[in-house]
């Protein structure tokens, strides 16, 4: 029993690491944009797909080291090109046009984006379901997901707080206009912050693979919502509430595996959304905005 | 005001009028049972469509997950008319007498049923800012949708979890005794549904309640400020889509010679898109933009499968057995409602209508006196 | 009994103190001033009695607590207000803006827009009437079909006081009315705010940068700076009022009446100035 109880707490916090990077690239893209970007859950899913080529184009299980290093960069740098040009093709334009665009159209392209993406996986790599190669060992794998997502967390801190592109982001976030009148180049960190959001998915999606998951086209809709709800429940914005509502997640999720109500995972899921909406909708991290009138 | 009650009444008796044509005319109109039921099917995503629009179009909200109400009103219409088809014993017959029986009650529980259901969905996330309204309905939607698809049928016979295995999980409903739906929802229903649809709509719409709508859209702060209440307005609006997509759910379960069982994957989150994509193609908040997207998605949607039978499309399909035409579809949508978006954000119609009544009672200057008097008057 | 009574109230943006113990009643019928230096808290206070941030304190209109009350709830009791930067609804035309402040005081209103009674139409009517005069008197009544943002932008705000005095409300709350407006429209607004007053028997208070009409048209004057009560009193008072002068000329004046006077003169000039930069802000915010 308790044995059962300490593997899902680990499993559950590998599992949330891995949800919260995903997570971050939802809430970092809301701060600074207020947008819901719907197409990241598909940014996730073709980094799954991307990685898993590259993993075995680098010669797989023969060559784990060299494969598994080199096929994850090759997933990163691909979501995050991938990410850049879903801002550029469905939010810039209407960005571009200002205040005049109606609240909902940014949704729809939003929305628009996932349902392509998540349809041209399907057209190019089929629906059915590919399996990774086996490169850490299975004792390992929890491990060292463990480790390479609280490292990136480090390094993503690093970069928020200790650069000039952290700056001009966190700038952003308060006030898109007053940072373009401080000389900020908003385009540029919007692109480089939807590029870092999608590195850091691509990042998740191979690491949720190699812990013996397959890739298959609609799996960004699970994975995806999941964070999502993190990134709400840990407050939408705020990048260690990304971090923190993750790992609850994770955590949460596994531990429902112990009980008879496994199945509805999912349904917890979206129950203690809808409990965190209702109780502190700002989420637990989150500070509440005020409206100028 | 006599002559408002005449026309009132004569436009009623001509709705039931083209209804009851519908039900007797349609098959003569079109023998062809498939394409009879293109049509029909059509009919009912109208229905979705002038729904949803009143809060996607009409309040400025976004709703993502329509085709939970559609699935919650389809369940429930399918058990209620299943339980009275068994009480009144017409056997295998779907008689249209009996149809006066089954449907009223059948279509009032899915829309109340819906409507509950979009109230407590609703009023949490239409009190916040933000698109919190659109993740919790598909948070919702896919809740239900899983919740029945993961209940095995047979596994627990108590409490919730056994009502819910009653649903049939994956392999779907077909009624009490599992010898399919009770499909009582001739043309008759399906078109006074529609037909009933557009008038609510348009007179939502062009009605005082329609304005404040409209204002609350455009600046929800003054909107206040004049006295319009922004949670009560939008969460009213809420339901009553949700409402509309219980009664389509309805008759899209109880349809004559539709699907024989409601299933949990027919309310999947595609479905909620191509509901979005109705309600945008024409434009948002335009009804009879609505009525023109429901008829041309649902009708694209058929041409595909159509398509997939297609020798060609078949001998294609054998070479590269990962081909999906309806994958195809979605990323040609997808891609039209991003270029829509950016080109003309409006939709097609914009909010206009393809015509326009009239407004009634012509707006008269003011007669001689003090300008200032009636104001004051009712002031005092 | 006052018209609306603030007593103690306070208001906390994070780490800002907007609005802090400020206390004042308005007697009713009324034509009163807030005024103060540019974020001296003035519209916090009106966005407080509004409903639109909760308060601490206590705010009462006539007899009745505005604690926790919502904003729609507070104008349906009669409390309308306009804003700094004009609040039109951009795509309803002229009538509808108008219109739209009166579907509060509908009976039966979804059910009767559905059905269509008798009433429906009978209520649309008279609110049409009634709503076309209130446009005669503000001289837009040529213009109620077309999109409110054809108007000028002095006609905007004249169809915002419109939209606001169509609640029939008791208080009406005016956000910098006479911003973007030379002297001879000033001139002409504080007729018109006097009219409104005695014609609709209301209470009215206005917030203003522009000293020719708050000193014209108000009876009594209270004078914010940085959220807290700095004066009280009668125009006259308030002229001459030491602290005032501090506020808006940022230095003590001594006790020399020359030197009084000079401010005193000063203070109908430089404000005016102010007036120009908030008129030109206002337009920018538009």
């Amino acid at each position: 029993m308790f044995d059962n109880l300490g593997s899902a707490l680990l499993t559950g916090i590998a599992q949330g690491a891995m949800i919260a990077l995903v997570a971050l690239g939802y809430s970092m893209v809301y701060g600074i944009l207020k947008l819901i970007n719907f197409a990241h859950s598909e940014v996730f899913m073709m980094g799954a797909f991307v990685g898993l080529f590259a993993l075995q184009a680098l010669g797989g299980e023969g060559s784990p080291l060299l494969a598994g290093v080199f096929g994850t960069l090759a997933a990163m740098l691909f979501a995050g090109l991938l990410g850049t040009v879903v801002e550029k093709l469905a939010y810039a334009p209407l960005r571009a046009r200002g205040k005049e665009a109606s609240r909902i159209a940014p949704l729809v392209t939003a929305l628009g984006m996932s349902v392509l993406l998540q349809n041209l996986a399907q057209l190019l790599f089929s629906a059915r379901v590919q399996s990774y190669p086996q490169i850490i060992p299975i004792g390992e794998t929890r491990i060292v997901i463990v480790v390479a997502c609280f490292a990136t967390m480090i390094g993503l801190w690093l970069l928020v707080h200790r650069t000039w592109f952290g700056k001009s982001m966190r700038a952003l976030s308060m006030n898109v206009d007053a940072a373009r009148l401080m000389g900020v180049r908003t385009g540029r960190v919007i692109g480089l912050t939807f590029m870092t959001g999608s590195s850091l998915a691509a990042l998740g999606a191979v690491l949720y693979c190699l812990d013996q998951s397959p890739a298959y086209p609609t799996m960004g809709t699970v994975i995806g919502t999941r964070a999502f709800v993190a990134a709400v429940i840990g407050g939408i914005g705020s990048i260690p509430g990304a971090m923190l509502g993750g790992l609850l997640i994770g955590v949460l999720g596994e531990l429902t595996k112990l009980t008879p109500y496994s199945k509805f995972q999912d349904v917890l899921v979206f129950a203690a959304l809808i409990g965190v909406l209702l109780w502190r909708p700002s989420g637990l991290l989150g500070s509440t905005a005020v409206e100028k009138v | 005001m006599g002559s408002s009650i005449v026309r009132q009444g004569l436009g009623a008796v001509a709705l039931v009028g083209i209804a009851i044509a519908a039900e007797f005319g349609l098959e003569l109109l079109i023998p062809d049972t498939a394409f009879r039921q293109l049509v029909m099917l059509a009919l009912v995503n109208v229905v979705v469509a002038l729904s949803l629009n009143v809060i996607n179009g009409m309040a400025g909200q976004f709703s993502i997950g329509h085709a939970g109400f559609v699935g919650i009103g389809a369940y429930t219409a399918a058990i209620v008319s299943g339980h009275i088809h068994e009480k009144i014993g017409e056997g295998a017959e779907f008689g249209f007498g009996a149809s006066f029986v089954v449907m009223p009650p059948a279509i009032a529980a899915a829309a109340l049923v819906a409507g509950l259901f979009g109230l407590v969905v609703g009023l949490p996330s239409l009190r916040l800012k933000g698109d919190y309204l659109a993740i919790v309905t598909l948070g919702f939607a896919e809740i239900f949708r899983l919740v029945i698809a993961t209940a095995s049928p047979g596994t627990e016979a108590t409490g919730l979890g056994g009502l819910i295995s009653r649903l049939g999980g994956q392999q779907g409903y077909g009624g009490p005794t599992d010898t399919g739906v009770a499909q009582y929802a001739g043309p008759f229903w399906v078109v006074g549904a529609v037909l009933v649809g557009v008038l609510l709509a348009w007179r939502l719409k062009f009605s005082g309640w329609g304005r404040a709508l409209r204002a609350l859209r455009e600046d929800e702060i003054a909107a206040a400020a004049v006295g319009v209440d922004p949670t009560s307005y939008k969460v009213t609006s809420f339901v009553i889509a949700a409402m509309g997509g219980g009664v389509a759910g309805a008759l899209l379960a109880c349809m004559r010679d539709g699907n024989p069982t409601v299933q949990p994957e027919q309310f999947n989150f595609l479905y909620s898109f191509d509901a979005i994509t109705m309600v945008i193609l024409g434009g948002s908040g335009s009804v009879s933009g609505a009525v023109a997207g429901g008829i041309f998605v649902t009708v694209t949607v058929k041409l595909i499968e159509q398509l997939q039978r297609l020798e060609a499309v078949e001998l294609f399909r054998a070479a590269h057995p990962d081909f999906d035409l309806n994958a195809l579809r979605m990323v040609v949508y997808a891609a039209v409602l991003i270029v829509l978006m950016v080109m003309r954000p409006a939709g097609v119609f914009g909010e206009n209508e393809i015509f326009r009544a009239k407004p009634r009672g012509p707006a008269q200057p003011p007669g001689g006196g003090p300008p200032a008097d009636a104001p004051a008057e009712a002031a005092s | 009994m006052s018209t609306l009574r603030l007593s103690r109230v306070g208001k906390q943006f994070g780490g800002l103190r907007a609005v802090s113990d400020v206390s004042f009643e308005v007697p009713p019928k009324s034509i009163f001033g807030l005024i103060g230096p540019n974020g001296a808290g003035k519209t916090t206070v009106f966005n407080l009695v509004t409903g639109v941030y909760d308060f601490e304190g206590t705010i009462q209109f006539g007899e009745r607590s505005l604690a926790g009350m919502k904003p729609a709830a507070i104008a349906a009791a009669g409390i309308a207000r306009t804003f700094q930067n004009i609040r039109l609804f951009p795509s309803l035309t002229v009538l509808e803006n108008v219109l739209v402040a009166c579907e509060n005081r509908r009976r039966a209103h979804l059910g009767a827009s559905i059905l269509r009674s008798k009433r429906y139409y009978d209520d649309e009517r008279d609110m049409q009437k009634a709503a076309l005069e209130l446009l005669e008197v503000f001289g837009l009544a040529s213009a109620a079909d077309e999109p409110s943002t054809s108007l000028s932008y002095g006609n905007q705000r004249r169809l915002e006081i419109a939209r606001a005095m169509m609640l029939e409300p008791k208080l009406l709350l005016l956000d910098e009315p006479a911003a973007g407006m030379n002297y001879g429209e000033a001139e002409g607004l504080q007729k018109q705010i006097r009219w409104l007053r005695d014609e609709f028997e209301i209470t009215v208070v206005l917030v203003e940068h522009n000293m020719q009409v708050v000193m014209g048209v108000c009876e009594e004057i209270h004078v914010l700076d940085h959220g807290e009560t700095i004066a009280h009193g009668t125009p006259a008072e308030i002229k001459k009022h030491p602290k005032v002068l501090a506020a808006y000329l940022g230095e003590e004046v001594g006790d020399d009446p020359d030197a009084e006077a000079a401010a005193a003169a000063a203070i109908e000039q430089a404000p005016l100035s102010r007036a120009g930069v908030a008129a030109q802000s206002g337009v920018e915010a538009r």
